[in-house]
């Protein structure tokens, strides 16, 4: 009880019991979330599965059917963007091109009425933070993807938010500087120790920069958690197939065993459960993917590289499962 | 012949028979329209006596004055409107402005012809809205015939939707992201209007101004169906003239309409080519 008092003193931002339809019927229902002081959480799911609806309600920029949104402690749902405590990202187009980048990042101070002179002091300290000194006189034309991207971030940080959204801020930019950008907002995030709510529908982004993932599907919540426990722990058929690698088996009554395909073990127990026959051996550096026939059904397999060093395609072997999850029919988890 | 030589004369090939065309329907026109009119009607041989005319004759200077007049006053209006209705169009997501936006370019698919004649059944003195006004009691007499006032509403109604697509097009060359970050700043609408929107397509503003100047200076259906017999349009002036056997008098009229409409398009260019600073890479 005290824990949880605890943890509610610190909520940041609180969505409860909000519905967004749009008129043609798309969008989202019944969200419930909680994001703690100085959390990084990520809306995680496919393209079209309310992402960005959520976002865009919590940052203004559409109004909410249903539901509260309160942002310390106070409610916003009905405040125009100008007037809520959040800043936002976009995925592209962030910047004004004819202004200078001085000229972007001074624009939101000047209309808050701060002096001249705390402007260009702010501003240099915020150009320092996202490394990005000496490029005041430039236009947004003349900068790199990933460097507009910094000064988007660094604008929407110079108005000091309670919480920053960002929506797909990267996923316009090629892979080696995505991961590069993301190590630099983590190292930002941490440096101000502030509220981050971010938008991908890419799994691998969520997983390395969160501390809690929302998994979404076609409009509502399937689960929050650590990336580990929703990766150790999926609690629909849904978060199963959407995070990692996942194999499908039909089980008994109409449910479904889902199996990671590291916790495939093959060995050569005399009086096996259960065999196979491997159809292909595809080595991957550190470990290998084998292929796995089993009666009408294929399974991978990941096995560490020193223990695949003895099987061959064709070979029969016996499985066992170290680690599985039943579903019900109505995609929940059983055991 | 090898391929490579044959691709570069192609092209030009191909474009021969435009040219031709091009040379004998209006490079020859416009010499031959510049040599009528320095031949004088009266000296006999090459002069300036047909420009002369047009700048002593206080009757001719009004009337290109009233033609000045007419185009700019459509120009400010015509621009003025549709650069508020591209906007509304571009930034409203209500009913009515999907509806305008689907109607908008309507007039330009009515004939001239039609469109005027139609206009002329509504406004004239024995029109619909007099006859409207008659019915309760009152009798309007709007004056908008045979007046600069009729041929300017008739512009607009030429002019409106041309210069709302032009500038629609600047519009939705503005990304919503641009607009939203602008709002997430603090910026309010008018704000918004005068550092993101504004800067942004002020550009489209000339543009779209020196096509309308253009295609009125010129224009001739209109006041010649709905302008009065004194002052008139230079495209009718020179109508009458011709009309009267002074050729080279309208020639030069031509000439000196060409001269304007090319003041316009060197304003065209310029502010076509002039590059912001932040459009340089
Ligand atoms: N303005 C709108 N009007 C009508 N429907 C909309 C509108 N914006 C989004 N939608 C619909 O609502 C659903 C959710 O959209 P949203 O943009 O939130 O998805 P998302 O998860 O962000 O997807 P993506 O990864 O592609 O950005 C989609 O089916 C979309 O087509
Ligand atoms: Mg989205």
């Amino acid at each position: 009880m005290t824990e949880q008092t605890a943890q509610n003193a610190n909520v940041k931002l609180r969505i409860s019991n909000m519905t967004k339809r749009y008129s043609n019927g798309d969008g989202v229902s019944d969200i419930d979330l909680d994001v703690r002081e100085g959390e990084i959480v990520t809306l995680l799911g496919p393209s079209g599965c309310g992402k960005s609806t959520i976002l865009r309600t919590i940052g203004g920029f559409i109004g909410v059917d249903k539901g509260e949104i309160l942002i310390d402690g106070k409610p916003v749902q009905n405040l125009p963007p100008e007037k809520r405590p959040t800043a936002m990202v976009f995925q592209s187009y962030n910047l004004w091109p004819h202004m200078t980048i001085f000229d972007n990042l001074a624009f939101g101070l000047q209309i808050k009425k701060v002096p001249k002179k705390e402007i260009a002091a702010r501003i240099d300290k915020m150009l320092h933070l996202v490394h990005m000194e000496g490029h005041e006189k430039k236009y947004p034309t003349q900068l790199s993807g990933g460097q507009q991207q910094r000064i988007a971030i660094a604008r929407a940080l110079l108005l000091e938010p309670s919480v920053l959204l960002l929506d797909e801020p990267f996923s316009a930019l090629d892979a080696k500087i995505r991961a590069q950008m993301r190590e630099e907002l983590k190292r930002i995030q941490q440096a101000l120790k502030i509220t981050v709510v971010f938008v991908t529908h890419d799994q691998e982004e969520a997983m390395a920069l969160s501390d809690r993932i929302v998994v979404m599907n076609k409009g509502v919540i399937e689960q929050i958690g650590g990336p580990t426990e929703i990766y150790d722990c999926p609690k629909t058929r849904y978060v199963a197939s959407f995070i990692g690698e996942m194999n499908f088996l039909p089980g008994a009554n109409g449910t479904e065993i889902a199996v990671r395909p590291e916790d495939v073990w093959l060995d050569d127990a005399m009086e096996p459960e259960m065999s196979a026959v491997i159809r292909t051996i595809m080595p991957l550096g550190h470990y290998t993917k084998v292929g796995l026939e089993m009666g009408e059904h294929f399974l991978r397999a990941y096995v560490p590289k020193t223990d695949a060093a003895g099987l061959r395609v064709n070979d029969s072997v016996a499985l066992t499962f170290h680690k599985k999850y039943v579903y019900n029919q109505n995609g929940g988890l059983q055991q | 012949m090898d391929q490579e030589r044959k691709n570069k004369i192609l092209p030009y090939l191909m474009l021969m028979p435009a040219m031709a065309i091009m040379a004998i329907v209006v490079i020859y026109p416009i010499f031959s329209c510049i040599a009528t009119s320095f031949t004088q009607e009266e000296a006999g041989g090459f002069g300036l006596e047909n420009y002369l005319y047009f700048l002593a004759d206080p009757m001719q200077l009004t009337n290109i004055g009233y033609t000045l007049a007419i185009v700019l006053v459509t120009v400010v209006l015509a621009v003025g409107i549709a650069y508020l209705l591209s906007i509304y169009l571009r930034f409203s997501n209500s009913r009515v402005s999907r509806w305008i936006g689907k109607l908008y370019l309507l007039p330009r698919f009515i004939p001239g012809l039609v469109a005027v004649n139609g206009m002329i059944t509504i406004i004239s003195n024995s029109g619909l809205l007099n006859r409207l006004s008659r019915l309760f009691g009152a009798d309007w007499q709007l004056g908008l015939i045979y007046d600069a006032k009729g041929i300017i509403l008739m512009n607009l109604w030429f002019n409106i939707p041309f210069a709302t697509m032009l500038m629609g097009a600047a519009m939705s060359a503005i990304n919503n992201s641009e607009i939203e970050a602008a709002k997430d700043v603090g910026a309010g609408k008018l704000r918004i209007f005068w550092k993101i929107i504004l800067p942004l397509t002020y550009r489209d503003i000339f543009i779209s101004a020196t096509f309308v100047f253009m295609s009125n200076i010129s224009s001739f259906t209109t006041p010649y169906l709905m302008g009065g017999n004194y002052p008139t349009m230079m495209g009718v002036t020179m109508y009458n003239l011709y009309g009267n056997q002074h050729f080279g008098r309208s020639a030069a009229l031509s000439v000196i309409m060409f001269i304007l409409s090319a003041l316009s398009a060197v304003m065209y260019i310029y502010v076509n080519m002039r590059k912001d600073q932040w459009e340089k890479n």
